[in-house]
């Protein structure tokens, strides 16, 4: 087995949202969905100034740094959406591993949009992680 | 017995389409499919720090919207607050994390699809530290997850 530095970079996203799981439980004990998505983004805010990248933000070409905000934009408005799903009559049982299949919007765009490609075996993986992301958020 | 399960079927699948929540969740994936994508356009060139940097800045209209939308009203509960704002330090790491992948010369598509195996890590701690009962289905998860771990490290 090799482990490439994506998938050391991807472990550490894993653990990290996977805590982030268990305290999002732990926070809509106390307050509401909408409240917490609110604070999230003041812990985000506290990470700013360690991240304040300066002029040095300018040298980067207009298109990817309209990529960078957009993404930050899309990522709150599909919690946003989820939110409202599960007000909305949603079941969190059926809810939560429907919205978890995000990655298949990726992985049907990614060919068209960024050329790339993956192999058969990677394919059989990519089928099993999807299983797996549907069954655990089950 | 067999027709009236079809019809009950027929009836919840009408539902659903019609059903709001289903719309919601469908905005949800693509609102996070675009994120995903989004992101690695932007850390092509932009290094992780700065692309974690503008990501904040994008969530915050749709927080500020969200707080207009709650008359600015917010639960005051300190526990509910330390862990939204612990929430937001980690998901913040592992949002730089991520974007340290997708400037790294992975694939997009297994980035995509083994971050988003985290709550693999929520079923374990939710064991673990809340005691939670173990489920059949949640055992079948992790294996899943394993072997495409596995296959993904080969």
């Amino acid at each position: 087995m090799h482990f490439a530095p994506w998938l050391w970079y991807s472990a550490v996203t894993l653990v990290a949202w996977g805590i982030v799981g268990l305290l999002q439980k732990l926070s809509t004990n106390y307050i509401s969905a909408e409240s917490s998505l609110i604070w999230l983004v003041g812990g985000f805010l506290l990470l700013e100034p360690l991240l304040y990248p300066g002029l040095a933000v300018f040298h980067y070409s207009r298109w990817n740094l309209t990529w960078a905000l957009l993404s930050g934009v899309l990522n709150a408005l599909g919690a946003w959406a989820l939110f409202t799903a599960l007000k909305s009559g949603g079941k969190a049982s059926i809810v939560a591993p429907l919205t978890a299949l995000y990655p298949l919007v990726v992985i049907m765009l990614v060919p068209f949009v960024l050329h790339e490609s993956i192999t058969r075996l990677q394919v059989v993986g990519v089928v099993c992680a999807l299983i797996a992301v549907l069954l655990l958020s089950a | 017995m067999q027709s009236a399960l079809q019809e009950e079927t027929v009836v919840t699948s009408k539902h659903r389409w019609n059903a709001r929540w289903f719309w919601y969740s469908m905005i949800c994936v693509l609102c996070w499919g675009g994120w995903a994508l989004l992101s690695k356009l932007g850390s092509r060139e932009i290094p992780p720090e700065t692309m974690q940097f503008l990501f904040t800045v994008g969530t915050i209209p749709v927080c500020l919207a969200l707080l207009i939308g709650a008359h600015g009203r917010l639960e005051k509960s300190p526990h509910g607050i330390t862990y939204g704002i612990l929430n937001g330090i980690l998901s913040g790491v592992g949002g730089l994390a991520l974007f340290a992948a997708y400037h790294s010369d992975g694939n997009t598509s297994l980035i995509t699809v083994v971050t988003a195996l985290y709550p693999m890590i929520t079923v374990l701690l939710a064991i673990t530290i809340l005691r939670e009962r173990f489920r059949f289905i949640q055992a079948l998860g992790l294996v899943f997850a394993a072997v495409a771990i596995v296959i993904f490290s080969l």
